[in-house]
């Protein structure tokens, strides 16, 4: 057969970046095309609801341009679907103002409470990287039915909160109190409780999960000044920029109920050290949580570092006479304290 | 009337909910867990306070440790799969000269005297008969070897070491630790693989655990890539270091496994299975002399006669099929004849030809039979007088006559390098995806692990055979 190698390998090369193209994760066109293709204008009229319910929350009047640039569609769009959200008693305008009606608000806090409870869904149910819950739940509010919202609800044992700390709507429209305050605003050595760390923008919530900051720890504040802030906790001394401090929520607490701060990750743990389980973190959910309690992760359990694998950070722990094997994240949601010898 | 009471209660109920907040079950569980622990510490004694055998600390040391773990591992890994290919040599070569040469003659000689028609007792003896002894012949011993001393390993309590030595890897390409067990159970047998991952709780990593199995070189494809190595590989250095060359081409070939088999988990946990491990914890037992005789015996009941079954289930028709494909002439030419041409220019295309293609195809039911389908084949298009007619497979004793009719059906060292590859990454067999549907209960799944493998295989086959032909020619 008479055909030339490098031509055969030119076409390869080339059709295997047209695919590539198309099919990338995310910003390839196909799903690019398949994303809009779906779009009904009900994502966007959704969206623009929430997005106002969220400006009206931190006191912020919502108009056209503000919506344009956040939302980034196109302005002709966006006028013709707010005329037909005010239509149909979604939203008033006010010259340039826009404002929600009750019915608006409503709509706003069903959306707000299937995106809460996805997430929760998510955190609790399957093994997606927290990284993932926003942008998953982000379409997903879109999907399910209010009856699907209240079954996933029910399921779930009607959450409170959602896995970043923020209240999930109820039924009815009532949120739980919400009375946290930002960390880059305490003063040195309060004491505290991170309550909610928020998801958006991304990279800065990325910063915070890089530092492998999690929810329900108790911190102190060590220093606040204008370039960085730094707070110890669980063991260890956290620098952060005020701009990712500000995304992190504290709740402000009594000296008495800052507990022994000795107790630290058991990812810390040195081998022939010996300590005792004081608690496993919140950020431990669901079928993972109850193994560890299963195989006897429980408050007072004596633990010990048993192997370390030849690469990377997986050890084995001695725990009730068993060798249990931990990846590094895993054991550093476990919170152990020193045993005095 | 009745209702205000309730309601009143209902009420009541919803206020405290909020009160108590989310953790409130959390906390009763884990307050009951400890207050249990507790009890349990005050009334009970133990031997050894918490602690472990010495004898386990010292094992555990030595075979997870940086220097000694990994080579012991490979060191374990090579002795199983040596024990079972070379134990399997001489059950096997008996079993084919009582299938072959004493059973085959006789129902030979049987249909004959019944005046049964050639093309039934063709289709019946040489197609299906065949195939369903050929698969017996080359896939029972070994499976018979290798899953009780698989069984042996786990039962003594190594294979979670194995886990936790290689979790790294694991946890990079996106996987769960234990799917180094079902990998290494996938060198014995992929569709036991697929059962096995049954150990692995998280449906995500299940799901890549049981897509990527077949990147494991399964006990019926070791014969194919030993045979060609030795054939091809090795007859290209001197004499002396032949056995060395081809020994390291298979180990190679089963190490490039391996590293498929972290890239396609990682690049479905990338993509269409994105998201990261949930749960990894692994207990690491306490070893324990294996129960030989139990584990044995059930090695061989639960693994090794079920696959069996499933494969001389798939067999049958497939020894039909190449029965019926090479005496169907349409056009003046067999069936397979025109299916080879039609396949001659993609099988060019990647270095191996329309009857190494069609063999696959046919063979899809078990891969123990590509080699004699091939042999049969190219005789077939070459005439080359060897073997007994069309439709009937065969291998031969010697080496170098198989050699000979391959170079004759156009085979070159290319043609060896990337049949080799191409054992190692095509689809899997039948058995195998009936398995994956069964244990999937999913079209798509199934489907993904068919084709991924195979796409895999045509683009590197591809690439080697272009690369071949600029730079060696």
């Amino acid at each position: 057969m008479n055909y030339n190698p490098v031509t055969a390998l030119a076409i390869f090369g080339i059709l295997s970046v047209f695919l590539f193209l198309i099919f990338r994760p995310e910003k390839g066109g196909f799903w690019k095309w398949k994303k809009t293709s779906k779009d009904g204008g009900k994502t966007l009229i959704e969206d623009i609801l929430k997005q106002m319910f969220h400006m009206e929350e931190s006191g912020k009047i919502a108009d056209i341009h503000m919506l344009r640039d956040t939302l980034k569609v196109n302005e002709g769009k966006l006028v013709y679907i707010i005329s037909r959200m005010a239509a149909n008693d979604l939203l008033n305008i006010e010259r340039d103002r826009l404002i929600l009606t009750k019915s608006g608000k409503e709509y706003a806090l069903s959306i707000i409470r299937t995106h809460r409870l996805w997430e929760k869904y998510l955190a609790e149910k399957t093994g997606y990287d927290q990284r993932e819950w926003h942008q998953r739940a982000e379409q997903m509010e879109h999907l399910l039915s209010r009856e699907e919202t209240e079954n996933l609800a029910e399921k779930l044992g009607n959450p409170i909160y959602d896995p970043h700390g923020d209240p999930i709507p109820t039924s009815k429209g009532e949120t739980a109190d919400f009375n946290g305050v930002s960390l880059s605003r305490l003063p040195k050595g309060t004491k505290g409780r991170i309550i909610h760390l928020e998801d958006e923008p991304p990279h800065i919530y990325e910063q915070i999960l890089k530092r492998n900051i999690t929810i329900d720890s108790l911190i102190r504040v060590e220093e606040n000044g204008k370039n960085r802030i730094v707070f110890y906790s669980e063991g260890e001394y956290f620098t952060l920029s005020p701009a990712v401090a500000e995304n992190i929520t504290v709740l402000v607490i009594k000296d008495d109920d800052f507990k022994d701060p000795g107790s630290f990750r058991l990812s810390r743990l040195k081998d022939k050290e010996r300590a005792k389980v004081v608690s496993i973190s919140k950020e431990m959910r669901g079928e993972s949580r109850r193994r560890l309690l299963d195989l006897g992760f429980v408050k007072g359990t004596p633990i010990r570092v048993d192997l370390k694998s030849p690469i990377g950070n997986t050890k084995a722990y001695l725990v009730k006479g068993t060798s249990i094997a931990l990846r590094e994240d895993q054991a550093s949601k476990i919170l152990v304290k020193k045993e005095k010898i | 009337m009745e209702k205000e009471p309730i309601d009143k209660i209902l009420d009541l109920a919803e206020d405290l909910r909020w009160k108590i907040g989310d953790d409130f079950h959390d906390e009763l569980t884990e307050g009951i867990y400890a207050d249990a622990a507790e009890i349990v510490g005050d009334v009970t004694r133990s031997e050894n306070s918490g602690g472990r055998s010495r004898l386990d600390t010292k094992i555990d040391r030595i075979v997870t440790s940086k220097t000694w773990g990994f080579p012991i591992m490979f060191l374990i890994l090579a002795i199983v799969l040596w024990i079972t290919i070379v134990g399997a040599n001489y059950p096997s070569s008996m079993l084919s000269d009582l299938f072959l040469n004493t059973i085959r003659p006789f129902l030979k000689d049987l249909a004959v005297q019944i005046n049964m028609p050639w093309w039934l007792s063709g289709f019946l003896i040489d197609g299906v008969y065949m195939a369903v002894a050929w698969v017996i012949a080359v896939m029972l011993p070994p499976m018979a070897i290798f899953f009780p001393l698989f069984t042996l390993l786990e039962d003594f309590g190594y294979l979670p070491r194995v886990a936790f030595n290689l979790d790294y890897l694991f946890k990079k390409s996106g996987a769960h630790g234990k799917q180094a067990l079902t990998m290494s159970m996938g060198f014995g047998c992929n569709a036991a693989g697929v059962v096995a991952t049954r150990i692995i709780d998280s449906p995500r990593e299940r799901l890549i655990a049981i897509i990527t199995n077949n990147f494991s070189l399964c006990n019926g494809r070791w014969p194919t890539q030993i045979l060609i190595a030795t054939v091809f590989l090795g007859a290209v250095v001197p004499q002396y270091l032949s056995g060395i060359v081809a020994v390291s081409a298979v180990i190679g070939i089963a190490v490039l496994g391996i590293a498929f088999m972290f890239f396609s988990s990682w690049l479905l946990s990338k993509t269409v299975l994105k998201g990261e491990v949930s749960t990894f914890n692994l207990e690491l037992p306490p070893y324990r002399p294996p129960r030989f005789w139990k584990t044995i015996y059930t090695s061989i009941i639960d693994r090794t006669l079920i696959v069996l079954w499933r494969a001389i289930v798939f067999a049958a028709p497939a020894g039909a099929a190449i029965w019926l494909i090479s005496n169907i002439d349409v056009g003046g030419q067999s069936i397979a004849g025109w299916m080879i041409d039609f396949f001659d220019p993609l099988g060019f295309l990647i270095g191996l030809n329309g009857v190494i293609l069609l063999a696959y195809i046919v063979a899809i039911p078990a891969n123990e039979i590509v080699i004699p389908t091939i042999l049969m084949l190219t005789v077939m298009v070459t005439g080359v007088a060897a073997g007994e007619g069309a439709g009937v497979m065969f291998e031969l004793d010697s080496a170098n006559e198989t050699a000979e009719i391959l170079r004759a059906g156009g085979w070159t060292l290319l043609t060896a390098i990337n049949l080799m590859l191409f054992s190692l990454l095509h689809n899997p067999c039948s058995t195998t995806i009936y398995t994956i549907y069964k244990e999937t209960q999913s079209v798509k799944w199934t489907s993904i692990a068919t084709l991924l493998p195979l796409i895999l295989g045509f683009i590197v086959t591809f690439l080697v055979a272009q690369i071949w032909r600029i730079f060696i020619g």
